[in-house]
């Protein structure tokens, strides 16, 4: 479903992702993990289009379509989602009115009709229950003045109500407290099926009790350094990521 | 009638006193009409040097020649209609058109009339109150409208009178090369009540100098919204003096969309203790068009409280001026007063200048201002692009949700769906253009 391919992506010049390769199936989850500034955001931000980012090598395929060469909302429209770790306030925008305009420019890029008000209200009401998301979020302007759990919960709602294809959660535990760790978890679970992929950004292995993982993948200096299965979640835990550094000096303060 | 070049006083003169001749008034407003031709002539054409001018260049006037607007058809579906009952004057040109008027009911005392009508039926009312409040004396826009016009509007709310109704003030201006001095005269004595709507439209390249002039006795409570959609050719340059008594409330919408160069110069004086103003400024530029806006509001008594938001979105090579000074005077203590101004630019070419001010002279208030010019957000365009939102939908919600905030604080519902559709016809376009 998505093939990245040697992906090498620099900002300001400066190489960030150094030759990535991922190939995730429809029906799977992958978890990325990988320490502060290992280039996990990068990879989701080029994933997902964002502006700033140059590719200088290697392909990033998305249901047989080159991903690199669409426009953000193209690639929306197509099915990729992007949770992002730390969504944006957008004030004056409605939040109701927004996911709508989302939901109906990705129904019309695919030619079907436009929602009408009531259709859309039931997706929404029932999306809603699923992430236990409070009405009162809907009438608020996009993220203006949420907290940073509720942003997170947020992000999932809109997954929920847009129903991606392939979704990239960039750190939606962070910030959660554990009862909404574990209604996130849910809502994940509940769009989990044959059809659809996920790559789950997370620092914690406590996240992927909850969203079990079909790979773990260690990046490290804008590469992957290790792939396994959800038990590399919990040595990861223990042993941290001093294992994979190459710098001694960085090993040492990661030991420390 | 032979067009009178802007500049000459001496021309100026001439046609000063064809025109007072005509004019059957009492003493008092001929007197006011000298005093005013005497500081325009002192005045005479601002000049960029002049550091108020310095970024609105009017001196292209000096070299125009205006006739007096004379008397114009205008249809009635090209005036700005407001939806649901209320009161309407209609100008053309600075002059009353009572066919295109309509009063609905009035409470017994109030008088709401054209200036005309009332120096019949009340001259007393309005020698009183004609060109009494202070400000504006450096502005020789105001003085050739207080020199030179016409006719315009009278309100006047006794005490304690509530009008109901929404009243809706037109002012059409229609000619080539034509000046019109629209008037309007608001006094609200103690407690009384109104919302007020001032429309400015037109079609031509002509002046259009309009000054307004409002009083609030204690306690009394105006909505006011002035809203200029001059002509794209059109020069507007407006005045509007404010007088506030003891808690009394002063709510102003300003949205500035017409004309070519458009400047509206406002002073408001925060006369009684516990007085509480509140400006709420639009001002939409494109292609070549200069949007001004002066500001001085000032604070005389204590426990005043001011607030200013005045917001800016500018196209192509538009520009837009603003300048807003809060001044406190020494026993204005515990005086709350923000200004915030902010410009959002559509276009590499747009130019704002902001100039916020504080001049403070008492020593226990809470004053504060500040200002932003800056383009759209890239992260909020890429968050709504990411949820399958094109670029260009997205920068106008952007631009929108930005405008709105000064649309959404009207109450008056008719104009608010009004102008919402003019924000949306105006910027969705707007922003598919690539910045
Ligand atoms: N737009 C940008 N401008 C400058 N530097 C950037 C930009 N985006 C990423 N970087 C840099 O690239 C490196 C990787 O950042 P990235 O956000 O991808 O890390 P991360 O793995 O997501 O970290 P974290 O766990 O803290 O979220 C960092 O050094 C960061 O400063
Ligand atoms: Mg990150």
């Amino acid at each position: 479903m998505l093939e990245i391919k040697n992906l090498h992506a620099s900002v300001d010049g400066r190489e960030i992702l150094n030759g990535i390769d991922l190939s995730i199936q429809a029906g799977e989850v992958h978890a990325l993990m990988g320490p502060n500034g290992s280039g996990k955001s990068t990879l989701a931000n080029v994933i997902a289009g964002r502006e700033g980012y140059e590719v200088t090598a290697g392909e990033v395929l998305f249901l047989g379509k080159n991903l690199l060469e669409l426009a953000p909302e193209e690639r929306a429209r197509a099915g990729l989602f992007l949770a992002f770790q730390y969504p944006v306030e957008i004030p004056g925008v409605n939040n109701l009115y927004f996911l709508k305009a989302a939901a109906n420019a990705i129904r019309k890029s695919r030619g079907e009709p436009e929602l009408d008000a009531m259709e859309f209200w039931e997706t929404v009401h029932q999306r809603m229950e699923l992430v236990k998301m409070d009405e009162s979020m809907l009438k608020r302007p996009v993220n203006e003045g949420f907290s940073g759990g509720e942003k997170k919960r947020n992000e999932i709602f809109q997954m929920a109500v847009l129903e991606p294809r392939f979704a990239v959660l960039d750190e939606t535990d962070s910030g959660l407290d554990i009862d909404a760790l574990k209604v996130v978890s849910d809502g994940v679970n509940a769009l989990r099926g044959p059809e659809r992929g996920f790559l789950v950004i997370t620092h914690y292995q406590r996240l992927l009790e909850y969203i079990v993982p079909d790979r773990v993948h260690v990046l490290i200096n804008g590469r992957i350094v290790r792939s396994g299965g959800k038990e590399l979640a919990l040595e990861l835990e223990e042993q941290g990521y001093a294992l994979y550094s190459k710098e001694p000096g960085r090993a040492r303060r990661a030991n420390a | 009638m032979a067009a009178t070049a802007f500049a000459d006083a001496a021309q100026y003169h001439r046609e000063f006193e064809d025109f007072a001749a005509k004019r059957n008034e009492p003493d008092g407003l001929l007197q006011l009409r000298r005093q005013a031709l005497q500081r325009l002539e002192t005045l005479g054409l601002p000049s960029s040097r002049q550091e108020t001018w310095r970024f609105t260049d009017v001196a292209a006037l000096g070299q125009m020649a205006f006739q007096r607007a004379g008397d114009a058809p205008v249809a009635a579906d090209r005036l700005p209609l407001l939806e649901g009952p209320h009161h309407r004057l209609v100008f053309v040109n600075g002059r009353f058109a009572p066919g295109l008027s309509r009063l609905q009911h009035l409470p017994d005392e109030a008088l709401v009339a054209s200036l005309g009508q009332a120096l019949l039926t009340h001259p007393e009312r309005v020698v009183a109150s004609l060109d009494q409040l202070k400000g504006l004396a450096d502005n020789p826009f105001a003085a050739r409208n207080s020199a030179f016009w016409e006719d315009g509007a009278f309100v006047y709310l006794p005490r304690g009178v509530v009008l109901d109704l929404p009243l809706h003030l037109i002012f059409f201006a229609s000619g080539e090369d034509t000046a019109s001095y629209p008037r309007t005269l608001i006094v609200l004595e103690e407690a009384a009540q109104s919302a007020l709507v001032v429309d400015y439209r037109g079609q031509g390249r002509y002046l259009n100098c309009p000054m307004t002039e409002i009083s609030l006795g204690s306690g009394a409570v105006l909505d006011f919204h002035l809203i200029q959609e001059d002509d794209p050719q059109a020069w507007h340059l407006g005045g509007l003096r404010l007088q506030q008594e003891q808690n009394s409330r002063f709510t102003g919408h300003l949205l500035s969309a017409g004309g070519l160069l458009t400047r509206t110069d406002i002073y408001g004086l925060l006369a009684g203790e516990g007085a509480e103003c509140h400006w709420y400024g639009l001002t939409l530029v494109k292609d070549r068009q200069l949007g001004d806006q002066h500001l001085l509001l000032e604070h005389a008594k204590p426990h005043g409280n001011s607030r200013q938001l005045f917001k800016g979105v500018l196209e192509d090579k538009g520009r837009i001026v603003f300048d807003g000074l809060i001044r406190v005077q020494q026993h204005a203590q515990k005086t709350d007063a923000n200004q915030q101004n902010r410009n959002l630019l559509l276009s590499r070419q747009a130019l704002a200048h902001s100039n916020p001010r504080l001049e403070i002279l008492a020593d226990d208030v809470k004053c504060s201002h500040g200002s932003t010019v800056g383009f759209l957000d890239p992260d909020a365009l890429f968050y709504l692009r990411a949820r399958g939102i094109g670029l260009a939908e997205a920068q106008s919600m952007l631009v929108y949700a930005f405008a709105n905030e000064i649309v959404e604080h009207i109450k008056l519902a008719p104009l608010r769906e009004r102008l919402e559709q003019l924000l949306s016809e105006r910027l969705y376009p707007a922003a598919e253009r690539k910045v």
